[in-house]
């Protein structure tokens, strides 16, 4: 285990439907790179001092890594059933470390609050218990049982349920959200929180879906994502530190912070360690 | 409350203080080595959740494996064992 | 609303029965600004999970856990606060007098300059005591200032004028302020150039 633990993973950096030869010009953990695709339809990505750094795409994203990645990118293999609608949203920047930005997906106890409304609503504020764990075949978080009443719970929902979720991070800046399908009982809507480090304390958030929902127009998915995530943003841009903390000790978690407790000792664990902070203040 | 894991760091006891403070909870440490320290906490279960939860993560330095929980008489504990 | 101190940001709200309170600016859950929380009745809730804290600081509710009862120790850090004349005041640590009194004065506005309290000063020829001080920049008009730091490098300065004053004294009394921030502003510059 080195400091640079998360140097060797892979991240984000561009939707590949948007990129062209012109590169695109951005960050990643600090270091300037630029991303492009070529003539003939291949990603490229440069570091600022010319290396050639490692590509891959999928679903919808071009991905990279300023070290040399282990494994392949992580599977989710609901993005090649088919019947469902892939939805590119788009980019937000947050002022934020890029583990916050994770830590606040995971969590369903601010939907009331910062949600109101839409993916939740008072006096319905109880966060039932719920599972977690690290799958250690996979090395993953996963939270499962999680379950929470919702006004709009989606585009394609209309009026109150309750909602059940899964949360899945298979990566230290990726989240992977299944969540109750209305259209579909018994199958999952598929929501991704991709996060593309710029510094510790910036990040873009790419997130993409991969739904049971071909009545709700494109330009309308990608609204009322981007809705939620404005809000969410709101939220991440003021919380004190900036960085995540692993030490809890200026803090006090519940258990409805089971899925961030375990997060963070998962991040801990692995020294993924880029945009946390160490010491409590 | 028992908390396993690399627990060889000094500055572990006085954050569990000071955490069992924050949440109001009586707390008597029974034992500390480097492996293992045994306290006992009491309180509501919901608070000793709270407790056990923040511990789980404790001090960068500290690494804590698995907290175990056994109701002690007289407390109105219960046992939730969560491994991880 | 936030409001910055010399110990650091602080949230500063009004219950519904009109009292003032000052919390530190940080929730003690996961530390969202409490400036960002919402009042109901004689609580502010942070806007991040809802919990919620009583004017002395003690968190009332989580809602996250509606069958909880917060015990007294988990809180939130606050100042006292004292409201007269039409001047909210905080008290930093723990308060060792009243606050002074501004009697036949009423607030006109606040405005933030971009220096330091001693280059106030000096663009205005006077030395701030506890009450701020009395500054003339034309015949008939007298005002009084409230110079507060916020960091190093800024001033919220609080302006205050006779409560009988014309609104042409208001008026220009606003003007000077914003030609003394001007000034103050342009030392600070030529302070701090190399
Ligand atoms: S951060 Fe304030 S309630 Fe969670
Ligand atoms: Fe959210």
């Amino acid at each position: 285990m080195t400091h640079d633990a998360m140097i060797d993973e892979w991240y984000p950096v561009g939707l590949f439907s948007q990129l062209d030869t012109n590169a695109r010009k951005t960050a990643l953990m600090g270091r300037p790179i630029e991303v492009a695709v070529e003539a003939e339809g291949h990603a490229r990505v440069t570091s600022g001092d010319g290396r050639s750094l490692p590509v891959c795409v999928r679903y919808g994203h071009v991905w990279s890594s300023l070290g040399k990645p282990q494994k392949d990118l992580f599977a989710i293999p609901e993005a090649d059933q088919p019947g469902r609608t892939l939805v590119d949203v788009g980019v937000i920047r947050v002022r934020c470390s890029p583990l916050r930005a994770v830590e606040n997906f995971l969590d369903i106890a601010h939907f009331p609050f910062v949600h109101t409304d839409i993916l939740g609503a008072e006096p319905h504020t109880e966060v039932q218990d719920y599972k977690v764990e690290v799958r250690q075949d996979a090395d993953e978080v996963w939270a499962t049982q999680v379950k929470f009443y919702q006004p709009q719970a989606a585009k394609s929902a209309s009026g109150g349920i309750t909602t059940e979720y899964m949360y899945r991070v298979p990566a230290p800046t990726c989240c992977v959200l299944y969540k109750t399908c209305p259209p579909r009982p018994g199958e999952w809507d598929v929501i991704t929180l991709f996060v593309q480090p710029l510094a510790e304390d910036l990040c873009d958030v790419w997130p993409w879906m991969a739904l049971f929902d071909d009545a709700t127009p494109m330009t309308d998915l990608i609204h009322f994502q981007q809705t939620i995530f404005l809000q969410d943003r709101s939220i991440l841009e003021n919380q004190i530190p900036r960085l995540l903390p692993l030490d809890p000790g200026m803090e006090i978690p519940t258990r409805a912070d089971l899925t961030s407790v375990a997060y963070r000792r998962w991040l801990k664990r692995h020294n993924y360690t880029y945009g946390a902070q160490l010491v409590a203040q | 409350m028992t908390i396993l894991g690399d627990l060889d760091a000094l500055s572990f006891v006085p954050w569990i203080r000071r955490h069992a403070a924050k949440l109001g909870l009586s707390q008597a440490i029974s034992h500390t080595s480097s492996q293992r320290i045994e306290l006992e906490v009491a309180g509501p279960v919901d608070l000793i959740d709270m407790m056990e939860l923040g511990c789980s993560l404790g001090p960068f330095d500290v690494w804590v494996e698995t907290i175990h929980r056994t109701p002690v008489d007289g407390g109105g504990d219960q046992v939730r064992d969560r491994p991880s | 609303m936030p409001a910055r101190t010399p110990v650091g940001p602080i949230a500063l709200w009004r219950s519904q029965s009109g009292r003032a309170a000052a919390s530190a600016d940080r929730c003690p859950h996961r530390g969202m600004r409490l400036s960002h929380g919402f009042v109901r009745g004689e609580a502010l809730s942070c806007i991040y999970h809802g919990w919620s804290y009583a004017r002395a600081g003690n968190c009332l509710r989580i809602p996250a856990h509606p069958g909880l009862a917060p015990p007294e120790t988990i809180r939130v850090p606050t100042h006292e606060v004292e409201e007269c004349d039409g001047v909210i005041w905080v008290a930093v640590g723990e308060a060792t007098a009243q606050p002074p009194r501004l009697q036949g004065v009423v607030p006109l506005r606040s405005l933030t300059a971009h220096a330091a309290v001693a280059a106030i000063e000096a663009a205005a020829g006077a030395k701030a005591g506890v009450d701020g001080f009395a500054w003339q920049p034309q015949s008939k008009l007298q005002i009084r200032l409230l110079l507060v730091p916020q960091g190093a490098e800024e001033t919220l300065i609080h302006v205050l004028l006779d409560d009988d004053s014309s609104l042409s004294q208001r008026i220009a009394a606003s003007r000077a302020v914003e030609t003394l921030r001007r000034t103050a502003e342009d030392l600070e510059t030529k302070a701090t150039a190399p």
